[in-house]
């Protein structure tokens, strides 16, 4: 579905990724993990198109997309939900859901029946169904992480990028965040899954990735890396866990 | 020896400046530079407001008028000399500098900008108006200043005009590089957590303000002499544009850039007035732009497609330079067309872009990691030592906060008891009101009701600067660095408090001043080493990874010096090993007897680290005591924790 083969990305001068290769296969979960400052982030802005690789290829269902605009990537598919959430604060949750489908509108009319995906994702996320018609902004962190997976999902989209979900939620969230997650990828939705919190991570993805300082460090089933006792140590050991 | 070679260039701009007149002779050329030079004290002072404390004033050509009005009627009515109009005009300005500010302390931005227009207009009105003082349209006439019992020559004030450009280059070059230059850049990049380093905005917004006016008053004086005629229509709504425009063209928080503002508004126009000077300035301009895009595409930095528009602009323009038979037509045109060229495509100023441009075709590349090996000393003691003296006693005590924002009750009657050398936890769903809690405890919202005892005193209705200054401080939930400063400054501004010198100290460098700096740079070091990011002092703060910036701002709030510390979610996007080593930190500054209030989601850092834990949920305490009895509690495992 993704692939990702030998992709350079930075800031300017400063250069973070120094060729990575991955591969998201139709419907499986992968993951990607490491600590800060590894480039994780970056990963996620160099496939959406936010900054332009300097080298190297993304391709999505066989399309080449490195280089394409964000708005123009949206619409072939490729939903993000960014890190730190980013609603639209001040628009009620479901303009916010119906913005998510907005790159579905290309010819004169939508893709899809819109209105049966804003009733069904609605139905995913109860607690924004009954918070249909309160503003973005008035919602807790929780909410609002909800509110932007289900805009995601809104796409109808290829796959999702999902950029740190569980940051700064209550524990019981985080349990519900990964719930919803388990609960998409048995309906086959594809997703790339980016997490500080690495056990949980391992546990709902099929595949992981782990990066070091831009590199690839390791990749593999996601049951071997949670045994890796080099992973083990440097990424899932004592604290973090809930 | 660097320091000097460095200023080797500075020196021959300085020699070139007094050889100028003495070159070129003729009246008019000394009197354009001359009118250069006083644009460009303007510019400094102008720079203060609008490139360090990131405010529009379109207020300052009023400014101007004020200095150059307080000289003319001194002069004229009561016949003074320059050596008593001179500190005069400075501080009438200065005093209009600090009422302009007082608007600017409520509303920012566009607003703003229509504000200073405002006063602009009504100064201008008042100037026309107050005949008996001003002498009104008709204007006021001056002659050169005398020296020595006789009149100054054109070329004796063009020295005298220059003496004072350099003077308020030193003075604004070690001002901006001192702490209130930090002030300044701090409450641009985050007013609120300027204000929770102890830094108050209010204070150094007027600052800012009466100093940048202080310079417009020091211009405005010296241009009343230079054209030996002022009347009120030159102080117009257009001149403050064009000095903003300088601002943004030359390239702000740049002393150069000022500079070359300030040539450029004073000589575009005139340029514009003779069709083959026009066509000579167009020519070079264009060579100059496609060397530098070719360069720039042979090194690859750039790619054909976003230099062709430039390109295609400036050629268009030499082209059009010479199909032209009369500029007379054209010139206002031609005017909005460079300025449009340079504002879109050098949103940095001339400067900015040349910084930029050298960089990358020199290849000095940036990297993140290392460079500076600069030697931490490692016996300055860089927490403060409160010690363990009467552990337990009651440090903080809130007691039945209640805070409503309209119906909601964010917080409803909390009462929290935190005892010195403890870290007492405070969690709770999103949206309980834990973030509530730190903000009323900072100042920066004041509860409806109840109070807030710190070390027995109320804070309640206290500024957050002043809360601050008394010993507590805090870190943000969305980290609040000063993202355009690096991260050793980030650590200064928290040091600001131990600053005592003033402003003559600093434009002196006096002892003092060069003592507190030094001191006040070794301890930021020292913070810097004991976060682990000593070899990222140099890096701009939002070039940080985020958990990079989460440690920054531990460092930077241990720099006021507290005995309370409130962290809010040090760990959120933390990794599991980041989170050890943010636990090692927090022991660290406990065992130095520093009193914590720790918001956290991670379950584990709560746990291990805090001797009591209380839990908010819907505003309201649902449970407090000790970690392992708050875990086991119904009620949290039902609102919080999950099964």
């Amino acid at each position: 579905m993704l692939s990702i083969k030998n992709l350079e990305a930075g800031y300017g001068k400063v250069k973070v990724l120094h060729g990575i290769n991955i591969d998201v296969p139709k419907g499986q979960v992968i993951t990607l993990i490491g600590s800060n400052g590894a480039g994780k982030t970056t990963t996620m802005r160099a496939i959406t198109g936010m900054i332009k690789p300097t080298a190297g290829e993304v391709t999505l269902g066989g399309e080449k997309i490195d280089g394409y605009d964000s708005h123009k990537i949206a619409r072939l598919g490729l939903a993000h939900s960014p890190e730190g959430r980013r609603v639209f604060t001040t628009m009620s949750v479901t303009d916010n859901l119906l913005l998510g489908a907005f790159p579905r509108f290309t010819g004169s009319r939508p893709k899809g029946d819109i209105k049966h995906d804003l009733d069904k994702a609605l139905e995913m996320f109860p607690r924004l169904k009954e918070r249909r018609n309160q503003l973005a902004g008035t919602l807790s962190g929780g909410e609002q992480q909800m509110l932007a997976m289900a805009r995601a999902v809104m796409l109808n989209p290829e796959i999702i990028l999902l950029d740190e979900p569980s940051m700064g939620l209550a524990p019981i969230l985080v349990e519900e965040v990964f719930k919803i997650i388990s609960n998409l990828k048995s309906q086959g939705v594809t997703m790339l899954l980016v997490e500080q919190f690495a056990a949980a991570a391992l546990n709902v993805a099929d595949y992981g990735y782990v990066l070091e300082n831009g590199k690839i460090a390791t990749h593999g089933p996601a049951s071997k890396l949670k045994d890796d006792p080099a992973v083990k140590a440097a990424y899932l050991g004592g604290a973090g866990g809930h | 020896m660097m320091k000097l070679k460095s200023s080797i260039p500075l020196l021959i701009a300085i020699a070139g400046l007094f050889c100028l007149p003495l070159v070129l002779q003729n009246p008019y050329y000394i009197h354009l530079a001359e009118t250069i030079l006083i644009y460009t004290i303007l510019l400094f002072g102008l720079d203060i407001v609008v490139g360090y404390v990131g405010q529009v004033s379109l207020g300052h050509a009023a400014l101007f008028g004020i200095g150059s009005y307080t000289a003319g009627i001194l002069f004229f009515q009561l016949g003074w000399p320059i050596w008593i109009t001179i500190p005069a005009s400075i501080v009438v300005t200065a005093f209009f500098g600090g009422i302009l500010a007082l608007p600017a302390l409520k509303v920012v931005g566009p607003y703003l900008a229509m504000v200073t227009l405002a006063f602009g207009t009504i100064a201008q009105i008042l100037i026309n108006e107050m005949t008996w003082l001003t002498e009104g349209p008709l204007g006021i006439k001056l002659t050169l200043p005398e020296l020595m019992g006789a009149p100054m020559n054109v070329t004796e004030y063009f020295w005298l005009v220059a003496v004072f450009c350099i003077l308020a280059l030193i003075v604004i070059d070690r001002l901006v590089k001192s702490q209130m230059g930090r002030a300044f850049e701090a409450l641009r990049d985050s007013p609120i957590a300027c204000d929770c380093m102890g830094v108050s905005v209010y204070r150094f917004k007027v600052i800012a303000f009466v100093i940048s006016a202080g310079f417009a008053g020091l211009a405005g004086c010296l241009y009343a002499y230079s054209e030996q005629y002022i009347s009120p229509n030159t102080y117009n709504n257009e001149l403050a544009v064009l000095f903003l425009l300088g601002i943004i063209m030359g390239g702000r928080k740049s002393r150069l850039g000022a500079a070359i503002g300030a040539a450029i508004i004073v000589l575009l126009p005139k340029l514009l007035d003779d069709i083959n000077l026009f066509r000579i300035v167009a020519s070079i301009i264009a060579v100059v732009v496609v060397i530098g895009a070719a360069m720039a595409l042979s090194k690859k930095v750039t790619t054909p497609r976003r230099v062709v528009v430039p390109v295609a602009g400036v050629v268009g323009l030499a082209v059009f330079s010479f199909w032209l038979n009369s500029i007379a037509d054209w010139r206002l045109s031609i005017f909005g067309f460079m300025i449009l060229l340079v504002v879109y495509y050098l949103q940095n100023g001339i400067v900015g872009f040349a910084k930029s441009f050298y960089q990358s075709i020199a290849g000095k590349a940036k990297t993140v990691r290392g460079g500076d090996a600069e030697v931490v000393d490692d016996s300055i003691s860089f927490i403060s030592a409160v010690g363990n003296q009467n552990a337990g006693a009651e440090l903080l005590k809130v007691d039945s906060v209640l805070m409503q924002f309209g119906g909601l009750k964010a917080l409803n009657k909390v009462d929290l008891s935190i005892k010195r050398g403890t870290i007492h936890g405070l969690i709770g769903p999103n949206g309980s009101g834990k973030s509530t809690m730190m903000n009323v405890l900072t100042g920066i919202y004041v509860p409806t009701a109840g109070n807030v005892l710190y070390a027995g005193e109320s804070v309640v209705g206290k500024t957050s600067s002043d809360i601050a200054l008394s010993g507590i401080a805090r870190t943000f939930q969305n980290v609040q660095l000063f993202g355009e400063m690096t991260a050793i400054q980030n650590i200064l501004v928290g040091l600001h408090h131990t600053f005592k010198s003033n402003m003559v100290e600093i434009a002196l460098h006096l002892p003092r001043y060069k003592r507190e700096e030094a001191e006040a740079h070794a301890r930021a070091m020292a913070l810097l080493k004991f976060v682990g990011l000593d070899d990222l002092a140099n890096e701009e703060a939002r070039n940080l990874p985020y958990g990079k910036q989460r440690l920054l701002e531990i460092a930077r709030a241990l720099a006021l010096d507290p005995e309370l510390l409130l962290l809010d979610e040090p760990a959120a996007g933390l990794t599991a090993p980041d989170i050890q080593e943010l636990l090692r930190i927090i022991r660290k500054i406990r065992d130095n007897g520093i009193t914590f209030i720790l918001i956290e989601h991670h379950m584990d850092v709560v746990m291990s680290v805090c001797d009591t834990v209380s839990v908010l949920d819907f505003g309201q305490k649902i449970a407090e005591g000790k970690p392992a009895e708050v875990q086991a509690d119904e009620k949290v495992i039902h609102a919080y924790l999950g099964a």
